[in-house]
């Protein structure tokens, strides 16, 4: 199944709440920056309160998705991760470097808001030229 | 018996002359009635080609025993020359550049077979190994020069590309841009770090945006490359934005564990130049009575 990518003003918003095959981590990958790179978009929400469990290789890909992203020119917050997984992140020596976490969705969009608002292209209005 | 024989071939040509260029052209003619008859001009044709079996008759003439081996400021080779040039530049595929001598070389052989000659089995065998020896020449001569005038032609393109595609433009006071077109390879590489870096401190920048919409291939060499002179003008106290990188090249770069955490990217120009601008302290608004 395909994660569902939700647009939010100039941020884009996903939540990730079943477990997902490696193929289907992938995909959410790409479709991710595709969108990002479709609408130009500011900031990127990775939501995954409802992850129960995360291998090593889903905590890459979230980590390398928020790297990718980071590179298209879009801030990323990773929310919501529960307790018990980010103890088993720890101790796999795999943790979410180098990504911004916060507790909920909600202060994560306030992270992600304030961050924006610093950047030179947040006086951009709607592109004008846009066809 | 020989000469007798190799005197016939050079008469034999100059009687059949008008015969074997009308069966030649046809045959020229059906073959590049396709791809290449709106750019040859066919009574140009007509002439060259009557030159240069008039010159091949001479040849025959000027030696009638030995094989010919051609010198470079012969007649017949400055002709074949010019021909091959004109037709590598005209955009001719190799196989129908030489296609025009060899459509010769089976005229020859075909009218020959039917002379009575035919009969004579050591005359003919000498006629055509003739014919095939200085056929053969032109051949690789053709061959020879299409490739000379298509590597030179190859040379001055990356020459000009080299030139043309590493400008450093000057954006605002003391914002450049770089647009990167093409592939970046190590000459490029070093190339467009030197101009920048002169840039930089010819107009003191502060802000160096480096947009590799242009570059195709986004891998660890060319990511190497760019870094390197992104820390070269960050050694100059520059700041570096990056733009232009497309989705797919995020991944590629991430995959490949290419680290560009020290530079700010952005996803298009547009971004960069605002995130630019913001670093010098400028911005960008709209005019209220705009025209």
């Amino acid at each position: 199944m395909r994660i569902p990518i939700l647009r939010l003003g100039d941020i884009l918003l996903t939540s990730i709440q079943v477990d997902l095959t490696d193929a289907e981590v992938m995909q959410f990958q790409t479709d991710v920056l595709h969108a990002i790179a479709d609408i130009e978009a500011r900031g990127l929400v990775i939501e995954i309160t409802a992850l129960e469990v995360v291998d090593s290789f889903m905590a890459r890909t979230i980590n390398d998705t928020a790297n990718m992203a980071q590179m298209i020119g879009a801030e990323v917050v990773v929310c919501g991760m529960r307790p018990a997984v980010a103890l088993t992140l720890i101790e796999m020596g795999r943790g979410l470097i180098g990504v911004e976490t916060t507790f909920n969705l909600n202060e994560g969009l306030a992270r992600l808001n304030k961050k924006i608002a610093q950047r030179g292209d947040s006086s951009l209005t709607d592109d004008e030229d846009a066809v | 018996m020989t000469e007798a024989v190799d005197f016939n071939v050079a008469r034999w040509l100059e009687a059949q002359q008008e015969a074997v260029l009308d069966a030649w052209m046809s045959d020229i003619v059906s073959r590049w009635k396709k791809n290449y008859l709106h750019v040859v001009d066919t009574e140009h044709l007509h002439l060259q080609s009557r030159q240069l079996l008039e010159e091949i008759r001479k040849l025959f003439v000027e030696n009638p025993n030995e094989f010919w081996e051609p010198t470079p400021d012969s007649k017949i080779v400055v002709l074949i020359r010019s021909l091959s040039t004109q037709r590598a530049k005209q955009g001719f595929k190799p196989a129908d550049s030489t296609f025009y001598v060899l459509s010769l070389k089976r005229v020859l052989w075909r009218r020959l077979l039917q002379d009575r000659i035919a009969e004579n089995k050591v005359a003919l065998a000498t006629c055509l190994a003739m014919i095939e020896n200085v056929i053969d020449r032109l051949t690789l001569l053709i061959y020879e020069v299409y490739v000379e005038t298509r590597e030179r032609l190859i040379a001055q393109q990356s020459l000009s590309l080299l030139e043309l595609s590493t400008p450093v433009v000057r954006l605002w006071d003391r914002v450049l841009m770089v647009p990167l077109i093409g592939v970046m390879d190590t000459q490029r590489a070093r190339q467009t770090t030197e101009r920048l870096l002169e840039a930089i401190a010819k107009y003191e920048a502060t802000v160096a945006i480096l947009d590799v919409t242009g570059v195709p291939v986004l891998d660890t060499s060319v990511a190497g490359h760019i870094m390197k002179t992104i820390a070269a003008a960050q050694m100059l106290g520059a700041r570096v934005v990056m733009t232009g990188i497309s989705p797919d090249g995020a991944q590629t770069l991430v995959k490949l564990g290419v680290d560009f955490s020290v530079v700010t990217t952005r996803a298009t120009l547009r971004a960069g130049v605002a995130e630019s601008l913001l670093l010098v302290g400028k911005r960008i608004v709209a005019v209220k009575d705009a025209p």
